[in-house]
């Protein structure tokens, strides 16, 4: 069938390109225009005002602490959800009574919505009447202000993330340590390795490269953090505001559309150098599953 | 011998499970009882109960009370929920009709730049919402389609092709090519090959696929905060709208509300439970 597709292979993916491009490239390139004007969301007319707006970014402060703090939240979240991800995965490894099931409940939170949830995380971490604070109450415990108390709402907010993502991690590393072929194990039992030196020898190197998948695909996930930002604190908290709540504050409340598209265009860049290492490991695992199966 | 999983999985399975089964004992209580300070747990049926106890009276009030406008709001939360179904469905649709159809092309043709062309489709995915729903407003201000249904459905189409095309191309690569060439030498032409054999082969892929992109169309905030402020909001723009209101956030309808808006995600979870390896990961990983 390579004789007369040359117009039909086009009609398969020509519709979902020309999608693809519409709503990606040219708001890109529509971006790099709008940072070079003073344009407003109100709509008016943009002046060039060349690269002025480049230059308040690298003046205004707001824009590094926003880049610290998504940087801050990024390396927490996923460094915890990757550990307790791993150790629930290493738990729930083998047969046992109800595996299914418990899975299944398990992996709920991360496909809600983020928007909703933290919204609902509000009420449990109330100072007042929250749930999470009457329990601490109960055992004793000091009971922390989470949602006003400056040195604890970016912790409250990771700690919602967690909730979420956490299973999210599990999933990827239980996949990885299914792969895992079982005469390994039984050559290192037959060696009588000690079970560190197994974990260390045999599990963790062979659950790697899935859990730096895993690593990745977080981490350019919890880069864009938006919604549980707006959620606890709104976007205009110094001690919380990620890259995306700063740019909703200068856009849709400071309407400075030619400044946030200033501001979007530095973080695209950000991502898109993220986005390289991970597409270039992408291809590198795909070029190896081709080759198991040659 | 292994005994020791379950103080890990016990502990890790309760702080999961009690926010949600706090949110349906939530959903349950009067304003008062849902913001006492001294928290009830145990739902009854008896009328009177004296507050500060462990026991409080269930009522059906907070689902009740959805059916009607919530002060300052124009409509009452089943017009969100609406808006939230019609929006995913039909994106949900639109995303995996082009989805297939590409994956199908990239996966049977030799298409120049296969490659560089899949590796775009998948990176659009790494875009932050915010960072590019300003010129995308701009180009919908043209078109009219700021606070549009069709605006929310166009973008959110856009947004989870990427995901569809991944998804759907790692269903079709597990399709033998024999059955076509089969059809094409019992004389179906190519498009019919696809129709007729591919299809019906993918259809579980293609059902994967829906449920994937209308969660993540169903739990969207950002594009739909950016491109409404008035008859295509969607659940949770609305919610997210309540905070902050002066009679108090009415938190019982909030509960009511996020469960009945999450049940059906949970439902589907368990539908394509031996999928969501693939889902979450692109189809990168195939379990």
């Amino acid at each position: 069938m390579h004789v007369k597709d040359g117009v039909l292979k086009y009609g398969f993916v020509g519709p979902a390109l020309i999608f693809l491009i519409a709503f990606n490239i040219f708001p890109l390139l529509y971006n790099i225009y709008l940072s070079f004007t003073d344009a407003e969301l109100s709509g008016g007319l943009a002046r060039f005002v060349g690269g002025r707006n480049y230059g308040v970014i690298f003046d205004d402060t707001r824009y590094g602490v926003a880049l610290c703090t998504t940087g801050l939240f990024v390396v927490l979240a996923v460094a915890v959800e990757l550990v307790l991800g791993f150790g629930l995965a290493l738990a729930l490894r083998g047969p046992f009574w109800g595996k299914s099931v418990v899975t299944t409940i398990l992996l709920v939170p991360m496909m809600l919505s983020p928007a909703v949830m933290g919204l609902y995380w509000n009420f449990i971490l109330n100072g007042h009447y929250g749930v999470v604070n009457q329990a601490l109450a109960v055992l004793g415990l000091f009971q922390p202000q989470w949602l006003t108390d400056p040195d604890l709402k970016l912790l409250s907010i990771l700690m919602i993330d967690i909730w979420m993502w956490t299973p999210f991690m599990m999933l990827i590393a239980l996949a990885g340590l299914n792969a895992i072929p079982p005469h390994l194990y039984e050559a290192a039992a037959l060696d009588r390795a000690s079970n560190w030196t197994v974990f260390r020898r045999v599990t963790l190197p062979l659950c790697s490269p899935l859990l730096f998948l895993a690593v990745l695909l977080r981490t350019t996930d919890a880069l864009k953090q938006f919604d549980l930002v707006m959620a606890v604190t709104g976007p205009n908290d110094r001690t919380t505001q990620t890259l995306s709540a700063l740019l909703y504050q200068v856009m849709f409340r400071g309407y400075k559309i030619g400044l946030g598209s200033a501001y979007s265009l530095v973080i695209l860049l950000l991502v898109i150098v993220l986005a390289n290492v991970f597409i270039r490991y992408i291809a590198s695992i795909q070029a190896k599953q081709g080759r198991d199966v040659a | 011998m292994r005994g020791w999983r379950w103080l890990v999985i016990v502990p890790y399975f309760l702080l999961a499970t009690l926010p949600l089964c706090w949110l349906f004992l939530t959903s349950l209580k009067t304003q008062e009882a849902a913001i006492s300070s001294t928290a009830s747990l145990i739902p009854t049926t008896d009328e009177n109960i004296a507050p500060g106890g462990l026991k409080f009276s269930a009522t059906g009030d907070a689902y009740r009370k959805l059916a009607t406008p919530h002060t300052g709001k124009a409509h009452a939360f089943f017009h969100y929920l609406f808006n939230s179904v019609i929006i995913g469905l039909l994106s949900a649709l639109a995303s995996v009709v082009l989805g297939t159809g590409c994956a199908y092309g990239f996966s049977r043709f030799r298409i120049a730049g296969t490659r560089d062309w899949l590796f775009f489709i998948f990176s659009t995915r790494f875009l932050p919402p915010l960072a590019v729903v300003v010129p995308v407003l701009m180009m919908y201000r043209l078109f009219d389609l700021p606070n549009t249904h069709l605006g929310l459905i166009l973008l959110y189409t856009a947004f989870n092709l990427s995901l569809a095309v991944w998804l759907m191309k790692g269903f079709i690569d597990e399709i033998p090519r024999a059955y076509e060439e089969a059809a094409l030498v019992d004389g179906y032409s190519p498009f019919q090959a696809f129709y007729k054999i591919i299809l019906p082969h993918s259809a579980t892929g293609m059902a994967v696929t829906a449920v994937f992109c209308l969660i993540s169309a169903w739990n969207e905030y950002g594009f739909a905060l950016a491109l409404n402020n008035a008859e295509a909001v969607t659940v949770p723009v609305y919610f997210a709208g309540l905070q902050g209101n002066i009679q108090g956030i009415p938190w019982p309808q909030i509960a009511a509300g996020v469960l009945i808006f999450v049940v059906p995600i949970a439902v589907f979870t368990v539908l394509v439970r031996k999928h969501l390896l693939r889902g979450v990961t692109f189809g990168t990983i195939k379990q």
